[in-house]
């Protein structure tokens, strides 16, 4: 019991630094370049509302719009929203991308974010593979593996620490006394 | 109206079976398909935001039923972009069309303009008074909203009015107000700077129920004053007037060029102009309207005034009854369509011969 009140006068000590559930470390991300700023000289934007009257006699719900960069000949369509506006500002930045694309291939900011998207998916898949292989392992291994996790519990049991204590004793029941007696030890 | 081909109808099937029945008001398999999206993403939201034994997929269901009878999407979605500002529409209220929102930027370029040449004239007088614009025919009160967001950077003190005869209307107007303040998408003095009022522009109803537009003004601005007297020296009060009244003749409302959505769903007092009988005859019954407005532009001695017309036909009309009725007055004024040039119709998405068209008329000094 004394133990006990012991650990949760340290455990706010203990809990003060922020503690990270995963082991990876924290990279910072790499700054991306720049997005390229398309001169509005060079693009012709058009309201595509359809052909025929317009005004009150008709309510269209079409929105769309279509940017042509000049110099390079690419055409953006969008209708992604209902408003204009928010239309042509999407599709402004799509048209900088692919322009992006174009001139400077695979340094470009789209290259780079869809580059370092294709590694993290593979490392990703990695690690899966990795843990069924393990899996399918354990499994023809059978009574070997239940001794590991045994030992995996006894473990993790002398690092118990402060609010998981009263966690840990329910989970393990009679092993709680180990830790208990190593508690007073200290 | 053309018949839909049975191989789109198969195509839009497959793809989804909620896409034929929207096809019957969309015409075409692209459009039904963007409605569809925003059906359905408004169907998500809603069923997540208000709780309701039916899930988003029986919800949507009956929105695409809905607007398969033609009912407008904006009255089902209840809102519509105009501008970076969003519109709440109802039942009753006429919806906001992209035109108008062009002319609306359009107007709000000239008034800027307007105001940096009379500026550089004479720097000193012109902050006396706040910018003055009224616009007639509100509706949900998307121009005075819009023509506040655009011009608030620009201008120390703005006055904006809005008025309209429909009591619907006006209070849709004020709560749109009040929307895109909670939105903000307008700055917050947009709640001091704008007002909707209750008038008639036409002022031909007999038994006083509703005010004419003239007295109207003279009650909430006494400083226009004058309204009758027109004396050539008086300096003028209204910087902007702009308005887009009910245009559509009787005989378009009824052979197929308005469409049947519009015709069936939105208010026909917006559409179509009440026939006065006699006392109008120098202009055709469905430009009434204009004839009273330009009458009260050159009472106002307005700066500019802009107008949405029906198509070009009907602009060049109003365009010759504002010569016709300013030739009488002193001062010297410009009437122009607009878009005229090629490169302001394709810049607007305007159609080159059909559709609507604007009346700009500047006031020279």
């Amino acid at each position: 019991m004394l133990s006990r009140l012991r650990w949760r006068t340290l455990s706010p000590t203990l809990a003060a630094p922020a503690r990270l559930f995963s082991q990876t470390p924290i990279i910072p991300e790499k700054a991306l370049p720049p997005r390229l700023k398309i001169n509005d000289a060079d693009i012709s934007i058009s309201y595509l509302k359809g052909t025929g009257p317009g005004g009150q006699k008709i309510n269209k719900t079409n929105s769309a719009v279509q940017i042509i960069h000049k110099p390079s000949g690419v055409v953006i369509k969008c209708q992604a929203t209902r408003s204009q506006a928010q239309n042509a500002k999407i599709a402004r930045s799509l048209l900088a991308d692919r322009v992006e694309a174009l001139q400077k291939g695979d340094s470009s900011r789209v290259a780079i974010k869809a580059a370092a998207a294709k590694k993290k998916k593979a490392s990703k898949m990695k690690k899966t593979r990795r843990k069924y292989r393990e899996l399918a392992e354990g499994e023809k291994e059978g009574e070997v593996g239940e001794e590991e996790e045994d030992e995996v519990e006894i473990i993790w049991d002398d690092e118990v620490k402060g609010g998981e204590n009263k966690e840990a004793e329910s989970k393990i029941g009679g092993e709680a006394k180990t830790s208990e007696e190593s508690g007073k030890g200290v | 109206m053309p018949r839909i081909p049975f191989s789109v109808i198969i195509k839009a099937q497959r793809e989804n079976n909620l896409l034929p029945i929207l096809l019957k008001e969309c015409r075409t398999i692209d459009s039904a398909r963007n409605e569809l999206r925003w059906l359905r993403e408004r169907a998500v939201r809603d069923s997540q935001s208000l709780p309701s034994k039916a899930g988003w997929r029986s919800r949507l269901r009956s929105m695409c039923r809905m607007r398969s009878r033609g009912y407008p999407l904006q009255y089902i979605l209840g809102d519509q972009p105009f501008g970076d500002l969003e519109i709440l529409c109802r039942r009753g209220v006429l919806i906001p069309r992209p035109e108008t929102e062009s002319y609306t930027y359009q107007a709000a370029n000239l008034v800027r303009q307007m105001a940096l040449g009379h500026n550089d004239k004479s720097k000193s007088p012109n902050q006396a008074r706040p910018l003055r614009v009224i616009d007639l025919c509100t509706g949900t009160g998307c121009i005075p909203l819009l023509l506040h967001a655009l011009l608030c950077p620009h201008f120390q003190e703005l006055e904006i009015t809005g008025v309209d005869i429909s009591p619907t209307a006006l209070d849709l107007a004020r709560e749109n107000l009040e929307h895109n303040l909670q939105l903000g998408q307008l700055a917050p003095r947009a709640g001091t700077d704008i007002h909707f009022y209750r008038a008639d522009v036409l002022g031909h109803n007999s038994d006083n129920s509703v005010p004419s537009i003239e007295s109207m003004l003279q009650t909430q601005h006494p400083n226009l004053g004058a309204l009758d007297i027109s004396s050539p020296d008086q300096e003028s009060e209204c910087d902007l007037l702009i308005s887009n009244p009910p245009y559509i003749s009787q005989t378009d409302f009824r052979n197929g060029t308005t469409a049947r959505s519009v015709r069936r769903f939105e208010p026909k007092l917006a559409l179509v102009p009440p026939y006065l009988g006699s006392g109008m005859e120098d202009c055709m019954p469905e430009d009434i309207f204009y004839h009273r407005i330009l009458t009260l532009a050159l009472k106002l001695k307005a700066k500019l005034t802009v107008l949405e017309c029906g198509d070009s036909h009907q602009a060049n009309r109003v365009v010759a009854l504002h010569k016709r009725l300013a030739s009488a007055e002193s001062g010297q004024s410009r009437a122009e369509v607009w878009p005229s040039r090629e490169q302001d119709l394709a810049d607007n998405g305007f159609h080159e011969t059909d559709g609507s068209r604007g009346v700009i008329i500047r006031t020279l000094r």
